[in-house]
């Protein structure tokens, strides 16, 4: 009897072993808060590390409004985490939190945001507004801009006898078969393949320059320019184009290899603006150089966007104090002036110009020009099932590209996902 | 232990029950069992249960021979037994992740070490994928979690054969018996019931792998087993309906493997 005692606790005590990682944590979140009164003068912000204004800002913001900021600093991925185990329980995991674009649409659906005041004129200045922006209401603001832009490398370029700027896929496609043949380098084009969530939008972007869409008004993947930029990946791997080590390396270090001048031509982030000119980052200082997204025609007329904003927290019980925290970290000022914090890129192209204008930003290229072409691939905004739909785009992707299947039979599996998903919603 | 085990034990349950997708926050219907069905059938949970299953079966054999091994090894009393002691738990304090970043570099395809070795003595010319097929990636898994839990099967092995009573092996050289015999009439059988610790701890650290997959290979479906599965749909996809389901089919498993455990255990030892 004893022994069976001791077995029967201890098979509970092995299997409680499997809940422990999902247990709520929402009193530990929820304890973060100082003060639960509605009067309060003190928030709290969760967010990462590059969304920290710094003491000596928060300090100017305490000054000014008289509200006191607690920063609760948390890495990206574990932010949705914290906000949905305390949303679940009906707690705030913070006043003020980050808010990916990709999480955007699950959090409208699960009532997790709060809508947020701008001004019309706001509105006009940050076009990235309209990824955070769902049946005309603004569920954030975004703070950090990154969109998508092409990166060159003028002196591959001109090594294998190319003078004229890219402005077409072919013409990229053309580039990178010399480049390849003279031997500058062996594998001249990068870009993110691995199973995660930078082979998504990748793929994104490149059936949005490529086609103009990706899906189709009812939310359905748009079959030829789906399929026509799932080819024309598969098509750049084949054809040696891409180191195939890179298809399991992370969308950092793929893009690092136009820095590294292992690679001639890739699509990026913004923030590679920036980094390209770091002699500690870049050994190709001065020949990276930034141009608009290559289109089929001609350039690209929109590129696509993958801003991070802040939120407000429907749970929260300081709202307008988040409001009034809110208009400030996304005002023109303090948005030049994270850029010296945390090198955050502005979303405010009224900021971003007279950042290109004054020169903190060295050879920005089209950088500007691109800003002004952003719009959002999503025809109804961002779906609640986002997640789910990108994890089987980029395993699909990454199984394609690995060779492990065709690009229909990608398509295929995406496409009968994203039917499901919408059924199901 | 009821606030902290049984409370979210019973909840997770209750979820399991309902319809529960954070992202439709009023659709709350009561499903009966129909989480599990969905769960059950669907490929992704055959496709992790495989994985699962695999690397059971990979770590719990490499962390009992090894285990075994080095407390053979470990036993023999010479002047530096209590380095190699040290030496051998260190794998041991490593927090799984730390464990996991460490062998990512080691296998990274672009400047992991082992490539440059590789490449270095003339094997390969061209990086290997280690982490793009699905068997390999697994097996390098199940070697990444092994090392780390050989430390623990060695010390309990090794504090079983220092229990055995040196008179059992004076009376069985005194009847003649060679290394062999005494090693198979009277080290391993009293070995059992610490060998069975072993395979017990091997057995829920394998169900257990979490970290390892996540530094190795990231949240893809190639290396996923059933705890990828249930943290994906639970906290990715925000289904905490069919996440606590999955949850509960994952603690039933671990529960018949604790039973099938402790009944060996309990055997009576014959020598």
């Amino acid at each position: 009897m004893k022994k069976k005692l001791v077995s029967m606790l201890l098979c509970a005590a092995m299997a409680a072993t499997l809940t422990a990682g999902c247990g709520s944590d929402s009193s530990s979140e929820s304890g973060e808060k100082s003060s639960s009164s509605g009067e309060s003068k003190e928030i709290t912000f969760m967010a990462p590390d590059w969304a920290n204004p710094g003491d000596e800002l928060l300090a100017e913001f305490t000054e000014e409004t008289g509200i006191s900021v607690i920063f609760n600093e948390v890495s990206w991925d574990d932010i949705r985490d914290k906000v949905s185990i305390a949303a679940s329980g009906g707690e705030a995991a913070a006043d003020v939190i980050e808010v990916d674009w990709s999480w955007v649409g699950e959090m409208n659906s699960a009532g997790w945001l709060e809508p947020i005041e701008m001004t019309d004129e706001d509105k006009e200045d940050m076009p990235t507004l309209e990824t955070f922006t769902i049946d005309g209401e603004i569920l954030a603001v975004p703070y950090a801009n990154d969109y998508r832009i092409a990166y060159y490398n003028k002196n591959h370029f001109e090594q294998a006898g190319i003078t004229e700027v890219p402005e077409t896929w072919d013409e990229v496609y053309d580039a990178l078969t010399k480049i390849k043949e003279a031997g500058i380098v062996e594998y001249p084009y990068t870009m993110p393949m691995n199973a995660d969530e930078s082979a998504t939008t990748s793929m994104m972007w490149m059936a949005f320059s490529r086609s103009g869409q990706v899906f189709n008004d009812d939310d359905t993947l748009n079959e030829e320019a789906v399929m026509d930029a799932l080819t024309f990946e598969n098509q750049l791997v084949q054809d040696g184009f891409v180191d195939p080590a890179s298809i399991s390396f992370n969308g950092m270090d793929c893009y690092r290899k136009i820095t590294s001048g292992e690679a001639s031509f890739m699509v990026g982030p913004t923030k590679f603006v920036g980094i390209s000119n770091d002699p500690e980052q870049c050994s190709e200082i001065g020949n990276i150089v930034p141009i608009l997204l290559p289109g089929t025609a001609g350039t690209s007329p929109q590129t696509m966007a993958l801003p991070e904003a802040v939120g407000i927290t429907s749970f929260s019980e300081n709202k307008e104090a988040a409001q009034e925290f809110v208009k400030w970290y996304s005002s023109a000022d303090v948005q030049k002036r994270m850029y010296a914090v945390n090198s955050s890129i502005p979303t405010r192209n009224s900021v971003l110009a007279e950042m290109v204008e004054d020169g903190t930003f060295e050879n920005a290229g089209a950088m500007l020009d691109e800003a002004d072409l952003i719009k959002s691939v999503f025809p109804n905004g961002v779906p609640s099932y986002y997640s789910e739909m990108s994890n089987t785009m980029y395993n699909n992707i990454n199984q394609m590209v690995l060779g492990e299947q065709t690009p229909q039979e990608a398509f295929d599996a995406m496409n009968a996902k994203v039917n499901e998903l919408i059924e199901k919603k | 232990m009821g606030v902290l085990v049984f409370y979210p034990t019973i909840m997770t349950f209750s979820y399991s029950l309902k319809e529960m997708k954070l992202t439709s926050p009023e659709d709350t219907d009561f499903v009966g069992l129909s989480n599990y069905a969905d769960v059950l059938t669907s490929d992704s949970f055959q496709y992790s249960l495989q994985n699962t299953l695999f690397l059971l079966a990979v770590v719990v054999v490499l962390t009992t021979v090894l285990g075994f091994g080095v407390a053979l090894l470990l036993n023999v009393d010479t002047k530096i037994s209590g380095l190699l002691m040290a030496l051998a738990i260190l794998p041991w304090a490593l927090p799984p992740i730390v464990n996991g970043i460490i062998w990512r570099f080691i296998f990274h395809p672009g400047y992991g070490f082992m490539n440059k070795l590789l490449i270095g003595l003339h094997i390969t010319d061209e990086p290997v994928m280690w982490l793009t097929d699905r068997w390999l990636l697994l097996l390098i898994v199940a070697i990444v979690v092994a090392w780390r839990s050989i430390p623990f099967c060695a010390i309990v092995c090794l504090s079983g054969l220092h229990a055995i009573p040196e008179e059992l092996y004076e009376a069985a050289r005194i009847d003649g018996g060679n290394r062999i015999a005494v090693f198979r009439y009277i080290t391993a059988p009293l070995m059992m019931p610490f060998i069975g610790i072993g395979i017990t701890s091997a057995s829920i650290t394998a169900i257990n792998i979490f970290d390892e997959i996540v530094a190795l290979a990231g949240y893809k479906d190639l290396g996923k087993n059933l705890l990828i599965e249930s943290y994906l749909t639970t906290f990715s996809f925000l289904d905490f309906g069919r996440g606590s389901a999955l949850t509960y089919v994952i603690m039933l498993m671990a529960a018949v493997l604790g039973i099938f455990y402790l009944k060996s255990l309990n055997r009576e030892v014959e020598f």
